[in-house]
């Protein structure tokens, strides 16, 4: 009795922890299928990147500019006209555009709508026994399924970022605009402020934020149950995990970046 | 056949398997008592006590089988029973919580990933529902065997394709995408997908439901053309009565995770346990209820 109630209460959890163990060991065989020969995958590498290209340049054209313009140019702008400082928004910019908000609104737009596309593609053959097929035809799923889309992920989702910071930036420049204020001091505080270090921190860590995106919605496809409701189920814990995955490895990742790089830490 | 006769018969073999149920009535341990018929062959397949769970749902209960070398093996049983997950037990796509499942004296459950692609190779498999490649047509779907696994050239597998496609009635649909079949012609795809290598093993998961009377029996004899022709183990899964009169060599009688009753063909329509008896000729009194 005791030990049913535990167990009701901290399965979920249980059941997490698990689910995450096997996401870690699912990234290992990736990497390791990934690199040891042969490499049937690259027709499906090039068809899932251009794929994902497809489906995410414009929802994140229009959430960048939309969350560059509201969030950090708006609100900040409208902060910072208080003290008569609107030229320092260019340097905000650096913090805000390309230190967290265009990874994040990168990470979301790929997780919600490239890595949704996999996890349902991939549950929608599970159920239909494609993928017991595939394995019982000598096909392994992970070097044909999961590598093509983990490196595909990642690739695009760095990629995007440059393109994200491009148009987050643009929004803060509409905000200037708003304000009325020339863009000669938004500029100027933006590249006494920006760093190469920025740059490649934030390239480098959606690259890792596109795998984590890939693994998560893989596993989440390729063990989906139940029929067609098991996946919906699977797809919605997918960007579920996938979120929270991105956050929990971009609190990490900046931090270490900031206590190795510290230089960037000096708002100038 | 009364208690008293049935409870007689039970002390007579004395071999009750375990896990019978507590409280059992003499005559429900007798249709549990798990008699195997010899058949002298060695075994292809083999299923040593094996037990698989999904949460609560003990499927496969002590399951003890041998399937022989060289014959058409039916395993019957009612829907839900574990049939299927027997299947996938075969091919390692399932492993056994406790006991051990052999192909061709070889534990499945110990191989590592290089050998069970390679023994998989000696596989034909029929998914349930035909698990055909939803982004592939027809023709691409029973091709693809032979491109994984053989260097033969276009022209010899348009032409192995088209006659497998042929002999299962879907030589005009080579062209069609799988969601534009019914159920019953992507079965028939899977089957033509299944022989395409010719494998030494064959596993059929319900070749044929949701076909019609017709085509059920001619799928059946089908069956056993394809086998007289290349011969091999095939091993069958239906609850189709007529096709159990008409295709196995060796029958298996599945019920809650457990044989029933094995034997050759005729062994099993003669048979004095009442749950065989009853799904043999499809009544719907005795042992076997909704549930
Ligand atoms: N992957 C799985 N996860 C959880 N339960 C499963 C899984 N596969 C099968 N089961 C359960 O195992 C039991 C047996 O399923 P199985 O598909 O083997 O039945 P079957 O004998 O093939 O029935 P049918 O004749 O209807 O095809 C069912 O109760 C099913 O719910
Ligand atoms: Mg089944």
């Amino acid at each position: 009795m005791v030990r049913s109630a535990a167990d009701r209460a901290f399965l979920p959890a249980k059941n997490l922890f698990e689910q995450v163990g096997d996401m870690m060991i699912l990234t290992g065989k990736t990497i390791m299928s990934a690199i040891r020969p042969p490499y049937p995958y690259g027709g499906e590498f090039m068809s899932q990147f251009l794929f994902a290209l497809k489906l995410c340049w414009f929802p994140l054209l229009i959430s960048t500019i939309a969350f560059g313009y509201g969030a950090p140019g708006v609100q900040a702008a409208n902060f910072l006209t208080l003290f008569g400082a609107l030229d320092r928004l260019g340097g905000f910019f650096v913090l805000a555009s390309i230190r967290e908000f265009a990874p994040w609104v990168d990470a979301m737009i790929v997780a919600g709508v490239a890595g949704t596309a996999i996890t349902a593609d991939l549950g929608a053959r599970k159920i239909r026994e494609e993928l017991d097929a595939l394995q019982v035809l000598g096909v392994d799923p992970v070097k044909n399924l999961v590598v093509p889309r983990f490196l595909a992920l990642m690739l695009i989702t760095g990629l995007l970022d440059i393109y994200a910071l491009i148009f987050g930036i643009f929004g803060g420049v509409v905000a200037e605009f708003v304000y009325h204020q020339d863009l000669a001091g938004f500029w100027a505080t933006f590249f006494t402020n920006a760093s190469v270090t920025d740059l490649w921190g934030s390239v480098v860590k959606t690259t890792l934020f596109g795998g984590i995106i890939a693994i998560v919605c893989c596993y989440k496809g390729m063990t989906a149950s139940g029929g067609a409701a098991g996946v919906g189920r699977a797809v919605n814990e997918a960007v579920v995990i996938a979120f929270s995955g991105i956050w929990a490895f971009n609190y990490v990742f900046t931090q270490t970046l900031l206590a190795t790089h510290p230089e960037i830490l000096v708002i100038r | 056949m009364t208690e008293q006769d049935s409870g007689d018969r039970i002390r007579e073999e004395g071999n009750l398997r375990e896990g019978v149920p507590e409280g059992a009535t003499p005559e429900e341990k007798f249709i549990y008592h798990g008699v195997v018929h010899d058949h002298g062959r060695d075994d292809t397949v083999e299923f040593i006590d094996v037990v698989k769970a999904f949460g609560r749902n003990r499927v496969l209960d002590g399951l003890n089988l041998g399937v022989p070398d060289g014959l058409i093996t039916m395993i019957l049983g009612p829907s839900g029973t574990g049939k299927s997950v027997c299947i996938k037990h075969i091919v390692g796509l399932l492993y056994p919580d406790e006991g051990d499942v052999l192909v061709q004296g070889d534990s499945v459950p110990d191989m590592t990933d290089d050998e069970l692609f390679a023994m998989r190779k000696k596989f034909g498999v029929l998914f349930q529902d035909g698990a055909l490649f939803g982004s592939m047509n027809l023709y691409d779907n029973v091709a693809f065997p032979l491109r994984q696994h053989t260097e033969k050239s276009e022209d010899e597998i348009r032409e192995i394709v088209s006659k497998r496609l042929r002999e299962v009635g879907l030589g005009g649909a080579e062209d069609k995408m799988p969601n534009e079949l019914s159920g019953g012609m992507r079965k028939r795809a899977g089957f033509a997908r299944a022989l395409v290598l010719e494998p030494q093993i064959v596993l059929f998961d319900e070749p044929d439901s949701g076909l019609d009377p017709v085509r059920t029996a001619l799928l059946c004899d089908l069956i056993k053309e394809v086998h007289e022709e290349n011969g091999g183990t095939y091993i069958v899964i239906t609850h189709d009565i007529a096709s159990a009169r008409r295709t196995p060599d060796y029958m298996a009688i599945l019920w809650r995770g457990k044989i029933v009753e094995a034997g050759m063909r005729h062994e099993l329509f003669e048979s004095e346990n009442p749950f065989v008896r009853q799904f043999l000729s499809g009544e719907s009194a005795g042992p076997l209820g909704m549930e």
